[in-house]
């Protein structure tokens, strides 16, 4: 498509009229974070007589006041730390049983998995809470990574989906070459792979980061939460201090939209991709 | 920031088993060259952490709870006693159970139904040419990145019922009208949740639609432009039942999803005024993890599962109809 032809396609009057409509319809839908975001800058004077105007000065105390009061660099790191680990295991975990059940179909592995799948984490939750206190792992950043893993079974489905597509002869020329399994997993599947895993791998880091149930239940100490456990907690502290609970949100938010912008293809695909498994 | 045309990585063809060539897994099995044996042994090896993690996290887990949903079991007495259906009956008479039985069902399909109106004439907005089309896409989808949670922390101070609240302080001084109690009252609380629900995931779905939308050829538009159907026309007899996988795809997650709902209510209302914005999720939490109520809290969680198990099933034979249909 030239540029000439698409300029003429959002010019014609029919398209003007719906930017005139969609993008203050955009706005209004945007309010919310123009809210959150514009009060981070104000008093709680300034925020309560005039919630929605720009700041009269523009000044970052609450920022400062926030990283002064609250420990959100070791929240950070925990959730760094749960996100990577949690999501590592997996996709390996994922993509070994899915390697499996393509090269030697099991039909009895097969439901197993399909079960599990359907099996809603509520149901297993109060069971896997006294499960987890008898470990010890109760208020643990290594209880919340066991429960994660339950996400092997979602990276499985859309992992041996993407290996059906995949043509075999090269895994036909590896086994010619006198390759075992485990070679032919790691240095031929694997990166055949790619793709999917880092779809999956997006999707599954946006779940267990933005997860809220699992910490809540299951984490206590404050310096084991997470950041999302951390703002929930903050509300308490900073009830009647509204811009210094906002400046929280917008700290926290700042890794996941920073993530959205650069993964933000990735996201898309795995929507649809994460949407037809079925 | 902007977002461009979804381009899904697996096409939607991926899941209906069409087109079977020469895939690997069909590749001989008679390894040349390699012990055979030890081939074997590999793959089956690969299975053991999967195995570990349906037996640790699914299966004993399930099996507990539909145990326990028998019995009097409360964590601490020595003695458990099978007390047959009489949890089960518990449910359908504990006011904070049945309170969020009914809100959950409400919050489902009051959701589903408003996201699937906004979202599909959006879609179709969305897949046209206009000024400030990649904002606007944008701008619609953000709310599906950050933490629900979150969000619904900001929306109650959004709609905090104080006149000092947000939205209060702008219906103020726009129209002159009174601190509206948006969350202390029952049915407004109701209806800010499902509300609020709506706003963060309505781009999403309609991103959804959008990657169905541009898999539909232009001939058949251009063809349907030819024989003279009008724009609704057009609507109604190709897009809409194009949509019809996209559609089932989407009320499946937004039915399990909100089935599932925990964060946004309890982050907003924390379940109240009262319970009439409890959810089954939450309800669970509070009796089997709070209270230790595991015999109560395990029935309810056995029916909670088998209404989700009822809803996959009868949405996917549903889809399979439907599609069958359509193509």
């Amino acid at each position: 498509m030239s540029s000439t032809s698409s300029q003429d396609r959002i010019t014609r009057p029919g398209a003007v009229v719906t930017s005139l409509i969609m993008v203050p319809l955009g706005l209004i839908i945007g309010l919310p974070f123009y809210y959150v975001v514009v009060n981070t800058f104000k008093t709680q004077a300034e925020t309560t007589a005039s919630p929605l105007a720009l700041p009269s000065t523009v000044n970052f105390d609450n920022y400062v006041t926030v990283f002064q009061n609250i420990p959100v660099a070791q929240a950070f790191m925990n959730t760094l730390i749960v996100t990577v680990v949690s999501v590592f295991l997996m996709l390996l975990i994922g993509s070994m049983a899915a390697f499996s059940i393509i090269m030697h179909a099991s039909k009895t592995m097969t439901v197993l998995l399909v079960l599990a799948f359907l099996i809603p984490g509520q149901v297993t939750l109060i069971p896997m809470y006294r499960l987890l206190t008898q470990a010890g792992l109760v208020d643990s950043l290594q209880g919340l990574i066991v429960l994660y893993t339950g996400g092997s079974v979602f990276c499985y489905f859309l992992i041996v989906g993407y290996m059906r597509t995949l043509p075999g002869e090269v895994i036909e020329a590896a086994r010619i070459d006198g390759a075992g399994d485990g070679r032919i997993f790691w240095s031929i599947a694997l990166p055949l792979i790619r793709p999917i895993l880092v779809t999956v791998g997006v999707f599954q880091t946006m779940w267990v980061w933005n997860d809220f149930l699992t910490p809540v239940v299951f984490i206590s100490s404050p310096e084991k939460q997470t950041l999302v456990l951390q703002v929930y907690k903050a509300v308490g502290e900073f009830s009647t201090n509204w811009p210094m609970f906002l400046t929280l949100s917008v700290i926290v938010l700042i890794p996941m939209v920073i993530f959205f912008i650069t993964m933000q293809r990735h996201i898309v695909s795995g929507l649809t991709a994460g949407s037809v498994k079925g | 920031m902007t977002l461009t045309d979804p381009r899904p990585v697996v096409t939607p063809k991926m899941s209906t088993r069409s087109g079977r060539g020469t895939r690997w897994w069909r590749a001989p099995s008679s390894p040349s060259g390699s012990s055979p044996g030890g081939n074997r042994l590999t793959l089956r090896l690969f299975l053991v952490p999967v195995i570990i993690v349906f037996i640790v996290l699914f299966a004993i887990p399930l099996v507990q709870s539909i145990w326990w949903s028998f019995t009097d079991f409360n964590g601490y007495s020595a003695e458990t006693n099978f007390i047959g259906l009489r949890n089960y009956a518990n449910v359908f008479s504990d006011p904070s159970m049945l309170a969020g039985l009914s809100f959950t069902i409400f919050f489902t399909l009051g959701t589903t139904i408003l996201i699937t109106i906004f979202a599909m004439p959006l879609a179709v907005v969305l897949n046209r040419a206009f000024l400030g089309r990649n904002f606007v896409r944008a701008i619609f989808f953000f709310p599906a990145i950050p933490s629900v949670a979150i969000l619904g922390l900001v929306w109650g101070f959004i709609l905090n019922p104080l006149g000092s609240g947000a939205l209060n302080s702008l219906l103020s001084s726009l129209a002159g009208i009174g601190p509206v109690p948006w969350l202390s009252d029952s049915t407004l609380a109701q209806i800010s949740v499902i509300v609020v629900g709506v706003w963060t995931s309505t781009g999403w779905h309609s991103i959804l639609y959008l990657a169905f939308l541009q898999s539909i050829p232009s001939d058949y538009y251009e063809v349907a432009r030819i024989d003279g159907a009008s724009a609704i026309q057009r609507f109604f007899y190709i897009t809409l039942p194009l949509l019809m996988p996209a559609m089932t795809v989407s009320w499946l997650l937004l039915m399990t999803g909100g089935l599932k709902v925990y964060d946004l209510p309890f982050t907003l209302t924390r379940g109240g005024p009262g319970y009439s914005t409890f959810t089954i999720t939450q309800t669970i939490i509070q009796n089997g993890v709070s209270q230790a109520k595991y015999g109560q809290a395990s029935a309810l969680a056995v029916i909670f599962m088998l209404i989700v198990g009822i809803i996959v099933a009868a949405q996917l034979t549903l889809s399979r109809r439907l599609e069958g249909k359509v193509s």
